[in-house]
C-alpha cells in the first residue's frame, strides 16, 4: 500500500469490509484493519475521517447501519445492510439507458446535476451495452437554475419534514420567517415553486424558490405530516396562477408583434374598447403584469395597451424611465 | 480537473457489479458504457485489484483474469460480495423521474410510437425500482408551440428532413425560411428548434412559440447537426456593449451571455456583452432603464430613449411635449 491511499480507495475498502463483515465492525477494528485508515494518525483524526466517510457513503445511498450490542457494552459497531444496498431487480435495454442519459442531461447547470449523473452510473450496471443514445435523438432539455434551496426542499419533501426559511413576499416586499410543511416542488413557466401548508397562515400556500433568502432548515421529526387526501399540489399552483390571470386589450400595428398575435384569444370586446385607426385590437391573457409590460415595451410604438389601466401605467412608467435614461446618460456630466 | 471522490467510488462499485453480470467485456466497451477513457478503466481495474476485505491477502481481494486482460478483455473472477447494483438515493431517483415525466408530457405526443414506448417503459421501470420518491418534485416543461408546429418539427428532427418555417423574430420581422432541423431544445420557459438556416447560412435557434407554421419538405439534411451549443453564442464580430447597472438588476448577469462582469463596491456591477441584434439590445435597455447607470457606446441608450419617446406619444395623443413631465418611476412592478 502506498503512503496515503486516495479517499475513493479507502471508501471502497470500507464498503467491502462492512458488506462482508460477520455481524458488525467496531471503530477500533475499522481503524486497525481497513486499508487506508492506518495512516489516520491520532484517535481524533481517525474519528473525524471516519465520521466524514460515513456521511459520504450515506449520501451515496450506501446503507451504513449502526449496531449496538448489549454483549459489547456501549461500543458501537457498523455494517452495511445488504438487502437495503441493492437496487431492486431490473434490466434496462440499450434504448432505455439512452433515454436515462437524456434525463440526466436535463439537470445541466443545476445543483441536482451530480445526483442525476450518479443515478445514471448506478443504472448503467443493469443496462445493456452499448447504450443507444439515439433512441430519442433530437431532444435536448434545459431548465432555469433552481438555486440552492432545491436540494434541501426535495429532501424535506420526501422525508415529510417541516422547514423554516426566510421569504420575501413579492407584492409587499415584506421579509419574514416562514414555517412550511413541504408538499411538492414544482418547476413551471420559468420559475421554481414550493407548494405546502403554511403553518402560520394555516392554509395551503405557494412559494417561489428565488424569493427564499438564506438557508432552508428542517424542524421537527421526519414523517411529521401527510399531504391531505384530495389535495393536488399542482392544482394549488395552477389555482394561484389562474387567480392572477387577466386579459390585456392591445392595439397592434398591422403585421407586427407576431408572437403576441399567436397568444391572442378570441373574445368579444367591451363596447368602449376600440383600437386607433389602422391598428388591430387583440385580447391577450397574462399572469404577470411585469412580464407582459416588459414585452410590450420592447415593441415600442407597434403595440399600445388599452386596458387594464395598471398594465397601461406599468408600460408608460417603463417608457418614461427609458426616456429619462437617455437624458441622464446624454447629459454633459459623463465621466 | 480531478474527479471527485464520490463519483469515482460510485463508478468503481458500479464496474464490479456490471462485470459480475457481464463476463468478459472489452476495455473500450466498458469505457464507453461508463463514459470514461480506456486509460481510466485500466486505472480503475488496478484499484479494484488491490481492494478487498481486511487482511488483504490474495484471497481477500477483488480479482480479475490477468491473461484475459492482456488481450484487452476484462473478466472478473472474484467480486468479494460486491456483485449487486447500488440502489438509488432519494434525490437521484427524483432527478431522473422528474426529468422523464416532464419530457414525456411535453414532447410525448410529438414522438413516434416506438420512442414513446421506450420513454414510458423507462419511466415505469424506474418508478417500480424507487417507489414513491418521485412525488417530491414535478417539472412542467413549456412547449408552447402550436400542436401542429410541434408535430411537424418533431417529425422533421426524427426523420432528418428539411423544414420550411414561417417565423417571427425578436425584432418582430416575419420571414419564411428553409432549415435543416437538428434538435428540439425543451425548456421550462421556452422551447427552441436548433437548426441550420439556409437563408442565414448558419446555425440558428428558433423559439417554437414564434414559429407560425412549419411544413416538412422532401429533402434530407445538407448540413448535419454540430455539437450542442448554448442558446446564444457570442461571436467576435458582434458589437461590444458595456452596461453599468445597480445591484437590483443582478439577474442580468445571471441570465445573459455576458463576457465579463465587474463588481463595484456599492453593489452595482458592469457587464460587457457582444450583441448581434440592435433590436434585442434596445429591448434589453427598455426593460432595464431605471437600473441603468451608464452605457457604452452612449448612442445605444439614446436609440432606446428615442424609441421610448415615439411609443409614449401613442399614450398621450397630441401632447408629445408632455413626455418629459412626470416623476421618475421607481421601476418596480
Amino acid at each position: 500500500m502506498s503512503d496515503s491511499l486516495p479517499p475513493a480507495e479507502r471508501l471502497l475498502n470500507l464498503v467491502i469490509a462492512l458488506v462482508n463483515t460477520q455481524g458488525r465492525m467496531t471503530k477500533e477494528q475499522i481503524r486497525t484493519s481497513v486499508a487506508g485508515y492506518e495512516r489516520a494518525g491520532t484517535a481524533e483524526a481517525f474519528e473525524r475521517m471516519f465520521e466524514r466517510d460515513k456521511e459520504v457513503l450515506r449520501e451515496l445511498g450506501v446503507p451504513v447501519l449502526t449496531v449496538s450490542s448489549a454483549a459489547h457494552g456501549d461500543d458501537q459497531g457498523y455494517r452495511v445492510d445488504p438487502d437495503a444496498y441493492r437496487l431492486p431487480p431490473m434490466e434496462l435495454s440499450a434504448a432505455q439507458l439512452g433515454v436515462l442519459a437524456l434525463a440526466a442531461e436535463f439537470w445541466q447547470g443545476q445543483t441536482l446535476r451530480t445526483d442525476a449523473a450518479r443515478a445514471l452510473t448506478k443504472l448503467r450496471v443493469v443496462g445493456s451495452t452499448p447504450s443507444e443514445t439515439d433512441a430519442v435523438a433530437g431532444l435536448s432539455p434545459r431548465l432555469h437554475p433552481a438555486g440552492p434551496a432545491l436540494a434541501p426542499l426535495l429532501d424535506a419533501t420526501h422525508d415529510r419534514q417541516a422547514v423554516t426559511f426566510t421569504y420575501r413576499t413579492a407584492s409587499t416586499g415584506e421579509v419574514r420567517e416562514r414555517h412550511v410543511e413541504p408538499w411538492r416542488v414544482i418547476a413551471s413557466r420559468g420559475g421554481w415553486y414550493l407548494v405546502g401548508h403554511d403553518r402560520d397562515r394555516a392554509d395551503a400556500r405557494v412559494f417561489r424558490l428565488s424569493r427564499i433568502e438564506g438557508a432552508v432548515r428542517t424542524t421537527g421529526a421526519p414523517g411529521a405530516f401527510t399531504v391531505p387526501d384530495g389535495v393536488d399540489p399542482a392544482h394549488v399552483l395552477d389555482d394561484a396562477q389562474q387567480q392572477e390571470q387577466r386579459t390585456a386589450w392591445l392595439a397592434v400595428a398591422p403585421d407586427r408583434a407576431g408572437a403576441l398575435r399567436s397568444r391572442a384569444v378570441a373574445q368579444e370586446a367591451p363596447a368602449a374598447m376600440t383600437a386607433p385607426a389602422g391598428m388591430d385590437l387583440l385580447a391577450v391573457p397574462y399572469v404577470r403584469a411585469g412580464d407582459l409590460a416588459a414585452e410590450v415595451v420592447g415593441y415600442t410604438d407597434a403595440v399600445v395597451v388599452l386596458d387594464p389601466p395598471e398594465l397601461r401605467e406599468s408600460v408608460v412608467r417603463r417608457l418614461r424611465a427609458a426616456v429619462e435614461m437617455g437624458e441622464r446618460l446624454s447629459g454633459g456630466d459623463r465621466g | 480537473m480531478a474527479e471527485r471522490t464520490p463519483e469515482r467510488l460510485v463508478r468503481l462499485l458500479g464496474m464490479v457489479a456490471f462485470l459480475d453480470r457481464n463476463p468478459g467485456v472489452q476495455v473500450e466497451q466498458l469505457a464507453a458504457h461508463f463514459g470514461v477513457t480506456p486509460e481510466q478503466v485500466l486505472r480503475d481495474v488496478d484499484t479494484l485489484w488491490m481492494s478487498g476485505t481486511p487482511g488483504y491477502w490474495p484471497d481477500d481481494l477483488i480479482d480479475f483474469d490477468a491473461g484475459s486482460l492482456e488481450t484487452g478483455v476484462i473478466r472478473l473472477t472474484q467480486s468479494r460480495g460486491m456483485g449487486h447494483a447500488l440502489r438509488l438515493g432519494t434525490r437521484e431517483a427524483v432527478a431522473l423521474i422528474a426529468a422523464l415525466r416532464a419530457l414525456q408530457e411535453a414532447v410525448g405526443p410529438a414522438l413516434d410510437p416506438q420512442q414513446r414506448d421506450v420513454m414510458a417503459s423507462t419511466l415505469e421501470a424506474l418508478t417500480a425500482a424507487t417507489g414513491e420518491a418521485a412525488a417530491a418534485v414535478d417539472v412542467q416543461l413549456s412547449v408552447d408551440a402550436a400542436p401542429e408546429v410541434l408535430v411537424a418539427v418533431a417529425a422533421a428532427v426524427g426523420e432528418g428532413r428539411r423544414l420550411r418555417l414561417r417565423y417571427v423574430n425578436a425584432a418582430d420581422e416575419t420571414s419564411v425560411r428553409e432549415v435543416d432541423p437538428w434538435q428540439l431544445v425543451t425548456g421550462d420557459e421556452h422551447s427552441y428548434l436548433q437548426a441550420w438556416c439556409h437563408s442565414a447560412r448558419g446555425e440558428r435557434l428558433f423559439r417554437l412559440d414564434r414559429v407560425l407554421s412549419a411544413e416538412v419538405l422532401g429533402a434530407g439534411l445538407e448540413h448535419p447537426p454540430g455539437p450542442v451549443r448554448p442558446t446564444f453564442q457570442p461571436a467576435d464580430a458582434h458589437e461590444r456593449v458595456r452596461i453599468e447597472l445597480d445591484g437590483t438588476a443582478r439577474w442580468v448577469a445571471e441570465q445573459l451571455p455576458v463576457d465579463e462582469i465587474e463588481e463595484l463596491p456599492d453593489g452595482g456591477f458592469r457587464v460587457s456583452l457582444r450583441v448581434a441584434s440592435s433590436a434585442w439590445l434596445r429591448h434589453l435597455l427598455l426593460r432595464l432603464a431605471p437600473r441603468v447607470r451608464d452605457v457604452e457606446p452612449p448612442e445605444v441608450a439614446e436609440d432606446a430613449a428615442a424609441a421610448a419617446r415615439r411609443a409614449l406619444a401613442a399614450y398621450e395623443p397630441g401632447a408629445s411635449s408632455s413626455v418629459a413631465g412626470g416623476g421618475l418611476p421607481d421601476g418596480r412592478d
